[in-house]
């Protein structure tokens, strides 16, 4: 992208003509907010009209009016002055810069961020949406996509804000995850233990969640929270749940294939392919995928021979014990009786036969 | 004198060969969380690598021993060879007589057959302990067969057997094997007649009285009738082979007690 380029190009001078005779009527227009600074009031007096805007190449339109009392509120209201982040207009007149269309327009400002906020820009760059705005799709969103421009808020206030804000892209995720258990406890209840996008995808280096990396970090992710004795406890939910995954073989599989650099031959399976993803609903929702009944529909996914008995074979979390589980347990119990019966009745005899070799002699 | 035919020393030989591969292909997934695990199987090719060696040694290991039953058996319909690692009372009484000779109570010494019981009982421990890692390994290697008419629990619980019979037997070969063939002053420091398959006759003499007077006195009916005495020598040392052969899984078997 050579924004660069554009500069000085003769379009716009409408634009310009128009803040010239703005210019000239600035002692009647009275400053909005008065958290703001002298400078930010200056270039207000042109820009807190609402008619003033840019005609592009494209024939978009873009408004050049900024809503004082929203930027006021914004966290750099009392912090940044315009020339701050556009740097390349601090005179006036303003040079003249020539946009395609408004994604130009976007793109030409989104490096202003980086300035301040140098390790959020640079995590960017490991994250997906950096990845496919790399490869030349301009809808990948940019800094002020998520967080707004003159409006920037705190993202996480409240915390549903931000699935909300992931949602104006991806909708269908939006939905699925609004069902969910946690997107019902969040958006509907308010409660802010639930996770939300960021929580999982993290923000700024946002990696591919198609990868098999991501995917056999999902044991990790979920344990985060699901294996949090305090917070577990208030839902009534067992905090086993990673111990007892990894103890198996699916666990076990995933965990080595995480730590190994070696292709694998096969998929195992993780938290999301048997709960859900987005769609994760409680284990006591009839609708659960996980629920016993629908279970071996989950189990046929990877095995497409499972009987109804196969899912039995998943101790579903539990340790063995007499009530569940009786025969693991019991052969379990077995072997910590038996082994130590034979090795100590093998030892004895050798100690035995040692002592007759000594006496002997 | 020889002790084990060629096919007992080959079934000793591969047996060990193959119980030391499962049991380094197997333990690192039974104590999968230990250290030792997680670098032992990165560089044993990772863990589908692993698997895959430990479901073929365990495929082999089942082909011996459906050749070592069929063989015995079919040899012992055929008349050809006797039974002799199959338990009886005397083992029973020897065992009883050896102990009270170990702690002292009496100075009499068992006299052993071919097989003494502490063979027997490896031999049986091998079979049995084998046999069970045979059919649960098959459980874990084909759950979606067995849950078709068994009920789902028999996984974990064949996966719980599995892993504590081969630990069992894991033991077993340690201390009571390597006792028996290395570190009893006996034979210290190495009883190397599983693999050349002869021993001294002083030995036999010494450990297997009951047998070395049987062979003996085969030997001094020989010359009696020359035709006679051939095919009486010739049943003698098939039925040697026979022995041996149970007494090379015995000891080859390293262990698994059951």
């Amino acid at each position: 992208m050579t924004m660069d380029a554009e500069k000085h190009r003769p379009v716009g001078w409408l634009a310009g003509a128009l803040v010239g005779a703005l210019f000239l009527l600035l002692p009647a227009i009275l400053p909005a907010a008065e958290s703001v600074s002298p400078e930010v009031q200056f270039c207000l007096s042109c820009h807190s009209n609402k008619t003033l805007e840019l005609v592009l190449k494209s024939g978009e339109k873009r408004s050049l009016y900024v809503d004082v009392d929203s930027f006021a509120r914004s966290v750099h209201g009392d912090k940044l002055r315009c020339t701050d982040c556009h740097g390349d207009i601090s005179t006036f007149p303003h040079p003249t810069r020539s946009f395609k269309n408004l994604r130009e327009f976007t793109l030409a400002y989104y490096e202003s961020c980086k300035g301040c906020h140098f390790d959020n820009y640079t995590k960017s760059l490991d994250g997906v949406h950096y990845s496919i705005l790399s490869k030349g799709d301009l809808r990948a969103p940019l800094c002020v996509d998520c967080h707004g421009a003159h409006d920037v808020a705190r993202p996480g206030v409240p915390k549903s804000r931000i699935s909300r804000t992931c949602s104006r892209c991806h909708q269908e995720v939006y939905r699925q995850y609004a069902g969910s258990v946690h997107g019902k406890v969040l958006l509907q209840d308010g409660n802010v233990d639930a996770p939300v996008c960021a929580d999982c995808h993290r923000s700024h280096d946002i990696v591919d969640p198609r990868t098999a990396s991501f995917r056999l970090r999902t044991p990790e992710l979920c344990a985060r929270c699901h294996t949090d004795e305090k917070l577990m406890k208030k839902y009534g939910l067992s905090t086993k749940v990673l111990q007892t995954y990894l103890r198996d073989f699916h666990g076990m599989t995933s965990s080595f294939h995480k730590s190994e650099q070696i292709p694998r031959s096969a998929v195992t399976a993780v938290c999301t392919d048997c709960h859900g993803v987005h769609d994760i609903l409680a284990v006591k929702d009839p609708r659960s995928a996980v629920m016993k009944v629908n279970l071996v529909k989950v189990c046929r996914k990877c095995h497409p021979n499972a009987t109804e008995n196969f899912p039995a074979a998943w101790l579903s979390h539990y340790e063995p014990s007499p009530d569940k589980a009786p025969l693991v347990y019991y052969v379990k119990l077995f072997y910590q009786i038996f082994i130590p019966f034979v090795i100590l009745g093998l030892l004895l005899q050798i100690l035995l036969h040692v002592w007759r070799v000594v006496v002997n002699r | 004198m020889i002790r084990f035919s060629v096919r007992q020393r080959c079934e000793h030989l591969l047996i060990m060969v193959l119980f030391i591969m499962l049991a380094l292909t197997g333990f690192p997934q039974k104590f999968y969380e230990m250290g030792w695990a997680q670098w032992l199987i990165p560089h044993l090719g990772g863990i589908d690598r692993v698997r895959w060696l430990h479901r073929l040694s365990g495929i082999l290991f089942t082909l011996i021993a459906l050749l070592h039953f069929g063989v015995v058996l079919s040899l012992a319909v055929m008349k050809r060879i006797e039974l002799n690692m199959v338990p009886t009372k005397k083992d029973f009484r020897d065992a009883i007589i050896t102990l009270r000779y170990y702690l002292g109570f009496s100075e009499e010494q068992a006299r052993f057959e071919r097989y003494d019981y502490r063979q027997k009982f490896e031999y049986w421990g091998l079979v049995l302990g084998g046999n069970l890692m045979i059919v649960t390994g098959f459980i874990l290697y084909f759950p979606t067969f067995w849950t078709g008419f068994l009920p789902g629990e028999v996984i974990p619980a064949a996966n719980v057997a599995h892993s504590s019979e081969g630990l069992l037997a894991f033991l077993v070969v340690i201390i009571w094997h390597i006792y028996n063939a290395h570190l009893n002053p006996d034979v210290f420091p190495f009883d190397a007649s599983i693999f050349t398959g002869s021993i001294s006759e002083e030995r036999v003499e010494k450990e297997h009285p009951v047998e070395y007077a049987r062979l003996i006195a085969k030997q001094k009916e020989l010359p009696a009738e020359k035709e006679v005495g051939e095919k009486l020598t010739q049943k003698a040392k098939e039925g040697e082979t026979t022995i041996k052969e149970e007494k090379a899984e015995s000891s080859s078997r390293k262990d698994d007690s059951g």
